[in-house]
C-alpha cells in the first residue's frame, strides 16, 4: 500500500510568509495568554491538596454541591469538586491550591470533617498534599529544563550542520512549547508534572522532523548547490513529506490510544503530545525552514563539505 | 559484519534480555523460588503499587535554635570555669544575646567556639550562628533524622521502603505498599523523648503546689502534671527544667511483661548514661524520680536503691503504647522537627485501576502501529514489527536489569517509544521506496536507503535524548521513571532500526532481491 505514489510538487516556500504570520500571531496570543490567564496549574506546581475519594453508598445522595456546602463549613471556600467516572461510583476529586505549609495535617482535618458531615466513612483512594515551596522549585526547574534543551539543540545542530540551521530548529522548538503551553493556558485545561514532561517530549520529537528536512536540505545542496535554494528547500520538503506525515500519524495513533483509555491521570499528558506533535510536524515544515532559507538569504549559505565517512558510505553503496 | 555475524549479535542481545526482562513479569515470590529466575525485576512505582511518599525538610530555624541552646550551655560552663562574670544568655531569634563581663565573655567565645559571629549591641553580646555553620548544622540534622527515620520505618515493618537525602536538607521517604497514612504519620513525630527528672516537690494539684511558692516558682523548674494512673488521682510535681538524664544515652528500649503481667518497658543505657544514672540514683535514695516521656508523666516511684545500667517503667499503658513507645526510644528522637514538603498516598485499588488503563492502552496503541506498519509495508512492514518486539524486549531488559521503577506515564513512555521507534523504520522504508521510483535496483535502493538514512536516524536519536536525560535529571517520581524509559527506548531502537531489520532484509531479499515486498 502506498500513500504517497508520486511524487508531490507542493511548492511550500510560497506558502511560508503566511503561515510564518500565522505562527507568529498564534505565539503572540499564547504569550498574552500567559501573562493575562496565567495556568491552571496543578497542585504540582503551586502546591495544595487533592483529594481522590469514594463516599460509601450509606451515605446517602451525595453530589459535588453537597461536598462544596460541607468543605464551606470547614472553612475551605475555594475548594474545587469534580466528580470521577460514573454517579454510581460515587468518586470525587477534592483539590485545595495554595497554602499548605501552615497545616500539615490539611488533608487529614478535611477527611474528618467529611466524614462527621457525612455520618460515614469515606475511602481516601488518594491524597496528594506539595507545599509551595516545592512546588516553586518544579516550576523553576521545569522552565530550566526547556531552555536546557534549547540551547542543547542549538549547540547540537550548529556542529553537525551549519550555524544557519541552527536558529531556524531552535525557533520551531521554541514555537511548538509556546503553541501547545498556550493551548493549556488559553482553555484552562491543568497544567501538571506530566505536562512539563510532554512538553519535553515535544521538544524531542518535533526536532526529529526538523532534522530529517534538513538533513535532506543538506544533502540535496551538496549535488544542486545553493543557487536556488527555495526549490531545493522545496524539493526537500516534498521528498520527505511521506515520512513526515507517516511518522507523525503513527505516533498519534499511540498517542489517541493513551488519550482515550489510558485513564485521568495521562489525560492532560496525551492531549499536549496530540497538540504538540501535530505543530511539531507543522513548524518542522514551515517555520525551521524558512528561518534558515532567510538566514541563508542574508549571510549565505555554505555549500558544507561531506562528512568523509558520508561520502564514502554513500558513493559505495550507489555505486 | 557478517550476516551470520549479525543474526549471532541479535540473538543473544534477545536471549539476554529476555531473560534479563523475565523477572518481572513474577512476583517476588515466584522469583525466589525458581532457580532459573532471576531476583532483579523492575519495581512498580508507588503510582502503581500503593504507598506512601514523602519528602520531607529539616527545620532549618530549629537547627539553629538547637546549635545556639549547645553554645549558650557552653558559654556558661567556660564562663564559670574561668571565673569570668556571667549574667545570663538568652536565645532571640536567630541571635543569642550574653550578658556579663563583655570583654571577658569575648575573649572566651573568641578562643573557644569558631561556629559564631560576635557583635557588641546595647550593653550586650549578640551571637549570630555563621552561613557556613548554619547549613553545616542543617546538613547535621538531616542526616541524624535520615538514621531515625530508617531505624522507625523498619520497626514499622515496611518492605522495601526508599529513604534518602535528596539536595541539601531534605529526605525522601517512599513506603510500598503503606495503606494507613494516621499510622504512618506517627512516625513522623518530632521528639518521643525519655527524661529523668528528680522531683523536687509534690502536691495533689496544680494550684496547691503553686500556693507554696508566693513569689513564684524559680525559674529553672517547672510544674509537670502526673495523671497517668488510672483510678489514681492525679499529682503535680515540681521538677528542674534540666533532666537528669535523657534518651539519647539509651542503648535500647523494649517491651516487657512484669511478673504481673503487664506491659513494662524496661531499658538500658549506654555506658556514659549507666555512670550518671548510678551516680544520680546512689546519691538519691530516698527520693523520687519521675520517667518523663513527651513531657507527660509515665511515672515517679521513689528510689529504692542504686540503679545501674538497666531499669524499668513500669506504667499505666496497654501493650501496643508500650511497645510503640519502645519502638521510638529505640530509634531515639528526630533531633530536628521535619517539615512534610510533599506527601502522596495512592491507594492499592487506583494503582490496580492505573495499570489497568496503562496496559489497555500500550496494547490498543501498539496494535495499531503493527497492523498499519503491516498494511502499509506488506512482508518489510512486519519486519520492522519484528524490530518493535525485540526493541520492547530490550527496554524491559534493561530496565529489569537497572532495577529501574516502572511508573504509569512510564507505560505510556513504553508505548511512546513504540511509536517513535517506528520512525527509523519509516525514513529508511520512504527512503528505499523513492530510490526505486528514482530507477534504483532493488539491491541498490536497500543499500542506500540504509546508508543515506543513518546520519539522519542518528542525529534524531541524539537530539530526542538530549530532551530525555533532562527529563530523568529535572523530574520526580512517576515523571523521572518517564525519562528512564524513554532514554532507555531511544538507545534500543537505534539499534532495532538499524541492525535488526537490515539483517531481516539481507537474508530474506540478499539472495534474490527482486522479491522486495514494499
Amino acid at each position: 500500500m502506498e500513500l504517497f505514489k508520486t511524487k508531490t510538487h507542493i511548492d511550500f516556500v510560497r506558502q511560508m510568509p503566511f503561515m510564518v504570520a500565522f505562527s507568529v500571531a498564534i505565539i503572540v496570543l499564547s504569550l498574552v495568554s500567559f501573562a493575562v490567564k496565567g495556568f491552571n496549574f496543578s497542585i504540582d506546581f503551586v502546591g495544595g491538596t487533592v483529594i481522590e475519594a469514594q463516599v460509601p453508598a450509606g451515605a446517602g445522595d451525595v453530589d459535588e454541591h453537597r461536598l462544596r456546602d460541607i468543605l464551606q463549613k470547614l472553612g475551605q471556600p475555594d475548594a474545587t469538586i469534580v466528580r470521577l467516572g460514573a454517579p454510581e461510583e460515587r468518586e470525587f476529586r477534592i483539590s485545595l491550591r495554595g497554602s499548605q505549609e501552615e497545616d500539615q495535617n490539611l488533608s487529614a482535618t478535611i477527611l474528618k470533617g467529611l466524614n462527621e458531615n457525612l455520618g460515614t466513612e469515606i475511602v481516601a483512594k488518594s491524597v496528594e498534599s506539595v507545599g509551595p515551596r516545592v512546588g516553586g522549585e518544579l516550576r523553576r526547574a521545569g522552565v530550566m529544563a526547556i531552555v536546557l534543551s534549547w540551547i542543547g539543540i542549538l549547540i547540537y545542530v550548529w556542529f553537525r550542520f551549519e550555524w544557519q540551521y541552527a536558529p531556524g530548529a531552535v525557533l520551531a522548538l521554541i514555537h511548538d512549547v509556546c503553541f501547545t503551553a498556550g493551548m493549556f493556558s488559553m482553555f484552562g485545561w491543568e497544567f501538571d508534572m506530566n505536562v512539563l514532561a510532554a512538553l519535553l517530549v515535544i521538544i524531542g520529537y518535533s526536532m526529529n522532523d526538523t532534522i530529517v528536512i534538513y538533513d535532506r536540505i543538506r544533502e540535496t545542496v551538496t549535488t544542486r548547490g545553493t543557487t536556488e535554494l527555495e526549490s531545493v528547500v522545496n524539493e526537500a520538503i516534498n521528498a520527505t513529506l511521506s515520512r513526515t506525515v507517516l511518522t507523525s500519524g503513527l505516533t498519534q495513533l499511540v498517542v489517541v490510544a493513551i488519550l482515550l483509555v489510558g485513564g485521568p491521570v495521562l489525560r492532560g499528558f496525551a492531549l499536549a503530545l496530540f497538540i504538540g506533535i501535530l505543530v511539531g510536524t507543522y513548524s518542522s515544515i514551515y517555520v525551521a525552514s524558512a528561518v534558515l532559507i532567510w538566514l541563508a538569504r542574508r549571510y549565505g549559505h555554505p555549500v558544507p563539505a561531506q562528512k568523509p565517512e558520508r561520502r564514502t558510505r554513500t558513493s559505495r553503496a550507489a555505486s | 559484519m557478517t550476516l551470520r555475524g549479525r543474526w549471532i549479535l541479535i540473538g543473544v542481545v534477545t536471549v539476554v534480555m529476555a531473560y534479563l526482562a523475565l523477572p518481572s513479569f513474577f512476583s517476588d515470590e515466584a522469583r525466589a523460588s525458581h532457580w532459573w529466575l532471576r531476583r532483579d525485576g523492575m519495581t512498580l512505582g508507588l503510582d502503581l503499587q500503593g504507598g506512601i511518599h514523602w519528602l520531607l525538610r529539616v527545620d532549618a530555624d530549629a537547627a539553629v535554635q538547637r546549635e545556639l541552646e549547645k553554645i549558650q550551655s557552653s558559654v556558661a560552663d567556660e564562663a564559670s570555669e574561668a571565673k569570668t562574670q556571667f549574667s545570663g544568655a538568652e536565645i532571640k531569634g536567630d541571635t543569642l544575646i550574653v550578658r556579663g563581663d563583655l570583654a571577658g565573655l569575648r575573649k572566651l567565645i573568641d578562643e573557644n567556639t569558631q561556629s559564631v559571629d560576635v557583635d557588641e549591641r546595647d550593653g550586650a553580646l549578640v551571637l549570630t550562628l555563621k552561613e557556613r555553620w548554619k547549613r553545616d548544622a542543617i546538613d547535621r540534622g538531616a542526616a541524624t533524622a535520615l538514621e531515625v527515620l530508617r531505624k522507625r520505618v523498619d520497626a514499622f515493618g515496611v518492605r522495601e521502603p526508599i529513604i534518602a537525602p535528596q539536595g541539601h536538607g531534605r529526605i525522601l521517604v517512599q513506603m510500598p505498599g503503606v495503606e494507613d497514612r494516621e499510622a504512618a504519620g506517627k512516625l513522623l513525630k518530632s521528639t518521643t523523648f525519655l527524661e529523668f527528672k528528680q522531683v523536687i516537690d509534690a502536691a495533689p494539684s496544680q494550684e496547691l503546689l503553686e500556693a507554696k511558692f508566693p513569689k513564684g516558682i524559680p525559674e529553672d523548674q517547672e510544674i509537670v502534671i502526673n495523671s497517668t494512673r488510672a483510678g489514681k488521682e492525679s499529682e503535680a510535681l515540681l521538677v528542674p527544667k534540666k533532666a537528669v538524664l535523657k534518651g539519647d544515652m539509651l542503648e535500647d528500649a523494649r517491651m516487657e511483661f512484669d511478673r504481673r503481667n503487664r506491659p513494662i518497658i524496661t531499658f538500658q543505657w549506654n555506658s556514659e548514661g549507666a555512670k550518671i544514672f548510678r551516680d544520680f540514683t546512689g546519691a538519691n535514695i530516698g527520693h523520687r524520680l519521675a520517667a518523663i516521656i513527651d513531657g507527660k508523666v509515665i511515672t515517679a516511684p521513689v528510689i529504692q536503691s542504686k540503679i545501674g545500667r538497666r531499669g524499668e517503667i513500669t506504667g499505666d499503658f496497654t501493650r501496643e503504647e508500650a511497645s510503640n513507645t519502645a519502638i521510638q526510644l529505640r530509634s531515639g528522637a528526630l533531633p530536628i522537627p521535619l517539615i512534610l514538603e510533599e506527601e502522596r498516598a495512592v491507594g492499592p485499588s487506583l494503582g490496580a485501576d492505573s495499570i489497568r488503563d496503562g496496559v489497555r492502552a500500550s496494547l490498543l496503541g501498539a496494535g495499531l502501529v503493527f497492523v498499519f506498519m503491516g498494511v502499509y509495508y506488506s512482508l518489510t512492514g512486519m519486519f520492522a514489527n519484528l524490530a518493535l518486539i525485540v526493541n520492547v524486549i530490550i527496554l524491559i531488559g534493561l530496565m529489569s536489569a537497572t532495577k529501574a521503577t516502572m511508573t504509569l506515564p512510564g507505560i505510556a513512555g513504553v508505548v511512546l517509544t513504540v511509536g517513535m521507534a517506528v520512525d527509523s523504520n519509516v525514513i529508511i522504508y520512504e527512503r528505499i521506496r523513492e530510490e526505486l521510483r528514482n530507477g534504483k535496483t532493488a539491491r541498490a535502493a536497500i543499500q542506500v536507503g540504509y546508508a543515506r538514512s543513518f546520519w539522519t536516524i542518528f542525529d534524531s536519536h541524539v537530539t530526542a535524548l538530549l530532551s530525555s536525560i533532562i527529563l530523568v535529571m529535572i523530574g520526580r517520581g512517576p515523571v523521572q521513571g518517564f525519562g528512564v524509559t524513554l532514554t532507555i527506548g531511544l538507545v534500543a531502537s537505534m539499534f532495532t532500526a538499524l541492525v535488526v531489520t537490515r539483517t531481516l532484509m539481507d537474508t530474506i531479499y540478499g539472495p534474490n532481491p527482486e522479491r522486495l515486498r514494499i
